[in-house]
């Protein structure tokens, strides 16, 4: 989606608070925040289905809130929405009945849950339509629903630079499909992105599907 | 049933955003009474991953395995070729590594590692990610001039160095090895291990020589 999540060479946003010590959670509600939601996800729901929630922030309160706020209001309306809970628990605080069917995550479960990486490769019946060196064009429009390709490169020349094999689609993980498609890293020059960037000697990668692709 | 309805989660946003306290401590804690009462999280799992990603899940873990790649270069070949694989040796491979890339710095290569899109991020090898990087100012910046970027961080690179701006858009994630110091031919890996930085394992830290920092 068009939204203020795309943060990628939008301007203004200033200097970056570079010395700030680290502190993994500033304060404790940051800690049981990301916690809270370490310990809720739900089978039906997808890694895209989590980030398209987010994403759906009212743009004001995403760009502004605290980040773990983000997380905490994520959670409460992703559960709201599977019936979870109500909006009227939400906001009271109060239970109005038990959960239905969950069983809640154990502390000895966490080891093994934290020593788990998620794969989302799978196998795919079609052949790729690129190879590395190949040139390609980013769509040239964005998406309604959940996308992963920024709006700065959309509609722009690169290269393929690797082939990775067929992920879950991310676009429509977050519909709750979770097909593959062919994914690719490709580089796109500095100065194909950015109007100052002209003759730079930088290049910027994304990771992208190949239905954000085409051939140039 | 999750409904995936776009729609619907906006019109849910707007009415938390009314109807929940606006001080997120607040909001914290009422939620996670809500949910010990329903039944669906456990206080002690909650102690558990806080504890978890506080004291044992951080940047000593990638510090580790740059450390190990640069004394045992068969060590490296692997890093290179299969991180993920290279990560379950030392028994690292945890959440958001799974596809793990690591990308090499050389004297004219600088990586630096961004998400514009949200904040995805390795976590099972760095652990929790630096305030700075979930900002829109390094998200929006990183990207369009990591250059400047880099200089506010005190990394200055000189024209002949082209620096490669990995945006972690899909599952792939990315681990920066930067160079290994000049003057620490003895050193142990205990001891090289000590000197990588979290930073520079993002691309936001570049000359780890002794003193350098």
């Amino acid at each position: 989606m068009d939204g203020a999540h795309d943060l990628g060479g939008k301007q203004g946003f200033g200097p970056i608070e570079v010395a700030a010590e680290f502190i993994p959670f500033h304060e404790a509600w940051e800690g049981r925040g990301w916690a809270i939601t370490r310990a809720t996800f739900r089978a039906d729901w997808t890694i895209d289905w989590w980030r398209h929630v987010r994403e759906l922030i009212d743009p004001i309160d995403y760009l502004s809130r605290p980040y773990f706020d983000s997380w905490i209001q994520l959670l409460t309306a992703a559960l709201i929405d599977s019936g979870a809970l109500t909006m009227e628990e939400a906001v009271s605080g109060k239970a109005a009945s038990a959960a239905a069917d969950s069983e809640p995550m154990p502390p000895e479960a966490i080891m093994e849950i934290a020593a788990t990486a998620a794969r989302f490769d799978r196998p795919i019946d079609t052949e790729p339509a690129f190879k590395p060196g190949d040139a390609v064009r980013t769509r040239s429009l964005g998406a309604a629903g959940h996308c992963r390709l920024p709006a700065y490169a959309q509609g722009r020349q690169g290269l393929i630079h690797a082939y990775h094999g067929a992920h879950v689609f991310a676009d429509d993980s977050a519909k709750g499909d979770k097909h593959p498609d062919h994914i690719y890293s490709v580089v796109f020059e500095a100065g194909a992105l950015w109007p100052e960037a002209e003759g730079r000697r930088d290049r910027v990668f994304l990771d992208l599907w190949e239905p954000y692709l085409e051939r140039a | 049933m999750t409904s995936f309805d776009s729609e619907k989660i906006a019109e849910i946003h707007r009415q938390l955003h009314s109807r929940l306290p606006s001080d997120p401590a607040l909001r914290v804690k009422a939620i996670e009474g809500l949910l010990i009462e329903k039944g669906m999280i456990e206080a002690r799992t909650i102690d558990a991953w806080i504890e978890l990603y506080t004291e044992e899940i951080g940047p000593k873990r990638g510090a580790h395995v740059v450390a190990k790649s640069w004394l045992d270069g068969a060590y490296r070949e692997r890093l290179m070729a299969d991180a993920p694989s290279a990560l379950d040796e030392l028994g690292y491979l945890g959440h958001a590594t799974g596809h793990l890339k690591a990308v090499e710095n050389t004297p004219d290569i600088h990586n630096l590692v961004v998400c514009t899109l949200c904040s995805c991020y390795p976590f099972g090898i760095l652990g929790m990610a630096p305030n700075w990087y979930k900002t829109a100012a390094y998200r929006s910046r990183a990207v369009r001039d990591p250059r400047g970027v880099l200089a506010e961080f005190g990394v200055r690179l000189g024209e002949h160095v082209e620096v490669r701006v990995w945006d972690s858009t899909a599952e792939l994630r990315y681990l920066v090895v930067p160079e290994r110091p000049l003057g620490t031919d003895s050193w142990d890996e205990a001891a090289l291990t000590a000197l990588v930085t979290r930073n520079s394992m993002i691309g936001a830290d570049r000359d780890l020589s002794p003193g350098a920092g």
